[in-house]
């Protein structure tokens, strides 16, 4: 939750740094968490930066907040490293990083229950084409704002299906629930969300 | 009235959300790994000489491995060895130590070696705790008697130039009765009281 403070590093190290990272960008991931249990920590930025965004996005969608979702992507990444040895080899290192940061959110979650935020509201994307981007915004922010409201049972699976594009299996193993859950669960969150835009009366949605 | 595809848009709209505030991930590999470095215990040259020898996990399994297989090849030798080889048995049905003469009983064979002993002899509940000698005809320090001995339990001893002794290696176990060993050896079935 805290996070150490930390002198930032000279530049000849930052030079250097880049150095070492550019020999691990080409090389596969199994590789590079080999690499990053037997200490080289440039390989775990390598792996940092190729999950990065998947797990922001996941804590994203599921607290709704930025700066908690930042807090805990970082948490997440010391998290997984520290455990690295628990982590199996045969099994997708996606699945295992959406674990842990599903679980911190969980705990994040729990704590914002009696510590509430109140959120920023969300900016508009820039673009080429101003009209355009405006409405695709405009269906973008209302589904967001819905999201928001959408319980925590429904919106986790739901982020992690359409934003990190898991199978239903792989949700099932991500929240420990079973997957006819994860599939009831998905059906429910869509329609909850489909009535509550079609309410608005500017977008009708296809029955799916 | 638009007609839209909901998960399109809901993938559409998780999408455009990151990327707007993915600005906040730019560095976090660089902070993640200094931090990382700096909670690592910092090796000094004699912890690098130490690294050298110290096994790794891996390596650890394979000398657990090595060692299994080991045990595993010596215990196999003495279950062959036991069964092929005359005199490697220690049961007590090995030929040293009982002679089988007929139903009446077993021919026990009293084993002590003493080199430089002038008078050897056993005693025991087979002969009323008397001593019977033992001979060493050829002079090569073994000291031997056969006494016949019906199916049972025996306690006995030897005497070595008055010494006691009574713990004899060829013996089934050993009791402990008014500070001194005596040993114990079961004719007939291994094991049994009879």
């Amino acid at each position: 939750m805290s996070k150490m403070k930390l002198s930032p590093p000279k530049p000849c190290i930052l030079r250097l740094r880049r150095k070492i990272r550019s020999v691990y960008r080409g090389q596969d991931e199994v590789s590079l968490l080999r690499a990053s249990l037997a200490g080289e920590t440039e390989a775990w930025g390598e792996i940092i930066t190729r999950y990065k965004e998947a797990v922001f996005g996941l804590c994203l969608g599921f607290l709704r907040n930025r700066a908690d979702a930042e807090d805990l992507t970082h948490d997440a990444f010391i998290r997984a490293y520290v455990n690295l040895r628990r982590y199996r080899l045969d099994k997708r290192f996606s699945t295992w990083i959406f674990t842990i940061a599903s679980n911190l959110c969980r705990n994040r979650l729990r704590y914002r229950r009696y510590h509430p935020v109140v959120s920023l509201p969300a900016q508009l994307n820039g673009g080429t084409d101003p009209a355009r981007i405006v409405a695709r915004e405009d269906r973008g922010i209302q589904i967001r704002q819905r999201l928001d409201r959408l319980p925590y049972n429904y919106r986790a699976p739901l982020v992690l299906r359409y934003y990190n594009e898991l199978s239903y299996k792989e949700i099932a193993e991500v929240l420990s629930l079973p997957e006819g859950t994860v599939k009831t669960r998905i059906h429910r969150g869509k329609m909850a969300l489909k009535e509550a835009l079609e309410k608005d009366g500017v977008t009708q949605y296809e029955n799916r | 009235m638009r007609i839209d595809n909901l998960d399109e848009s809901l993938r559409d709209a998780l999408r455009a959300e990151v990327t707007t505030e993915a600005f906040c991930l730019d560095g976090l590999e660089g902070r993640i790994v200094t931090e990382i470095a700096d909670r690592l215990p910092k090796r000094g040259p004699l912890d690098l000489l130490r690294g050298l020898f110290a096994p790794t996990r891996g390596v650890r399994i394979g000398q657990f491995a090595v060692l299994g297989a080991t045990a595993a090849i010596f215990l196999m030798m003495g279950i062959f060895l036991a069964d092929h080889v005359p005199g490697f048995d220690r049961t007590p049905s090995a030929p040293e130590r009982t002679i089988a003469t007929g139903h009446m009983g077993n021919e026990i064979l009293f084993v002590m070696p003493a080199t430089g002993a002038h008078d050897v002899s056993v005693v025991g509940n087979f002969n009323d705790w008397e001593a019977t000698p033992l001979a060493d005809d050829n002079g090569d320090g073994i000291w031997t008697v056969s006494i016949p001995l019906s199916p049972g339990r025996y306690e006995y001893a030897f005497v070595v130039d008055g010494r006691w002794w009574g713990q004899d290696p060829l013996a089934d176990g050993y009791v402990r009765s008014f500070g001194e060993y005596n040993s114990v050896r079961y004719v007939g079935q291994v094991g049994d009281d009879a």
